[in-house]
């Protein structure tokens, strides 16, 4: 009897905890896709994009959401099931979250084609997936930081690349993003990817935020550089390349003006990068 | 590897060979693209926009007649609205004129666009020139 009530109890407290999971996903959904959400040229990518690059963007994010999963959860999650079942939950969040915003702002109307309607949910429900996933990590509890943990080396470029892939969604639609290439000279390029690069290591081993990392005092400070800012301004590039290439932004140009707007793309990439090894 | 205590991360000081692999693989990129970069910047003249047009096929469309064209930009700046007429010409008059309006022609870059005319094309000459642009 006394076991029943206790089981009783432990479901109830894991259903509570599931939907407080769930309302955190929400508002991380919305924090963090709402700009996009409110984008005008994401809601015209979602119906001229060409569709296969769309599957593409919307396969890509599922391994991006287990993995994500893996690291941080919904819940503490153990195994790759577990986090299996939480990146198709955080998903669900992101499409719907997706559908009801775009549907209050007026955007998804009863005469509009099917593939009008899709093409945009399917386009938002990506960084609104990543938004809810991170939901947890970012305004959820964060009991179990204070134990040691140890971030092995792919998984530390991984989420460089998350860090990068989220910004980079953010500005790879605006058409702000293109003029400033066309406006820029290829010095304006050279300085901004400096820039790039000393703000990424700047970010992380200079300024001490919570989360930063810190070095030996014996160990020259360009190890960490070599070993961690350069493969993450180098992942932050590739990101670039694959959100210019998936919105269609590198059109039949000469190979230098796509370098240049990959270097511009690759500067918030590249803090989104740095942004996610503080955070994440 | 990195370490992670109390929120503070320290970098490992014996990692794996593969760290500094990805390291100088990263930093020969990196030195790579902004060599490029310094070498096209010193090298390459800046020459204003130059636009050519290059008509791709004419076809029957549901209002008249669709003519698709290519619009090259080989100059090293960008080029913004750039304005396109098209003129249907048959026994040295213009029949027919049409305008199109590209948002921006990029520097060395290709886009494409194309004319609606009522008339058809191939009862005359089809004349497709750009008229004009603004810096971006």
């Amino acid at each position: 009897m006394a076991d029943r009530t206790a089981s009783a109890e432990d479901d109830q407290s894991e259903f509570s905890r599931f939907i407080t999971g769930l309302g955190r996903g929400v508002a991380g959904a919305l924090f963090f896709a709402l700009p996009m959400l409110m984008t005008m040229e994401m809601w015209y990518l979602g119906f001229y994009m060409a569709r296969e690059r769309l599957l593409l963007l919307f396969i890509l994010n599922i391994p991006l959401l287990v993995v994500l999963a893996h690291r941080i959860g919904f819940e503490k999650t153990v195994s790759w099931r577990d986090a299996a079942r939480d990146a198709v939950v955080a998903y669900g969040i992101g499409i719907l979250t997706s559908i009801i915003v775009l549907a209050a702002l007026g955007l998804l109307r009863g005469d509009m084609s099917a593939s009008e309607l899709i093409g945009k949910i399917a386009l938002q429900s990506v960084p609104a997936s990543i938004g809810a996933m991170l939901g947890r990590s970012q305004l959820g509890d964060e009991d179990d930081d204070t134990e040691e943990k140890a971030t092995p080396y792919h998984s530390e470029l991984f989420l460089m690349g998350v860090g990068a892939l989220f910004l980079s969604l953010n500005i790879a639609p605006t058409d702000e993003m293109m003029v400033l290439a066309y406006k820029m000279t290829i010095w304006h390029a050279l300085i901004v990817s400096l820039l790039s690069i000393a703000l990424m290591h700047g970010l992380v081993y200079a300024v001490s935020f919570i989360g930063g990392h810190e070095l030996s005092p014996e160990t020259p400070w360009w190890h960490a550089f070599v070993r961690f800012t350069l493969p993450g301004y180098v992942v932050a590039l590739a990101v670039s390349v694959l959100a210019l290439w998936i919105f269609e932004r590198l059109g039949d140009s000469s190979a230098i003006e796509i370098m240049v707007s990959v270097i511009v793309l690759g500067f918030p990439s590249a803090l989104g990068a740095a942004g996610a090894r503080l955070i994440l | 590897m990195t370490k992670q205590e109390n929120r503070r991360q320290r970098e490992r000081q014996d990692p794996h060979w593969i760290e500094w692999l990805t390291g100088v693989v990263s930093a020969l990129l990196v030195a790579a693209m902004l060599g490029w970069l310094g070498w096209e910047a010193i090298m390459r003249p800046t020459t204003p926009p130059d636009l050519s047009i290059h008509v791709v096929s004419t076809e029957r469309a549901a209002s008249g007649y669709r003519v698709a064209f290519d619009i090259a930009n080989t100059g090293t700046t960008t080029a913004a609205a750039v304005t396109v007429i098209g003129r249907l010409i048959q026994d040295g008059r213009v029949i027919e004129e049409n305008p199109v309006v590209f948002d921006y022609v990029a520097a060395q870059s290709k886009t494409e666009g194309a004319i609606f005319f009522r008339n058809n094309p191939a009862a005359g000459e089809i004349s497709i020139q750009p008229a004009g642009y603004t810096s971006p």
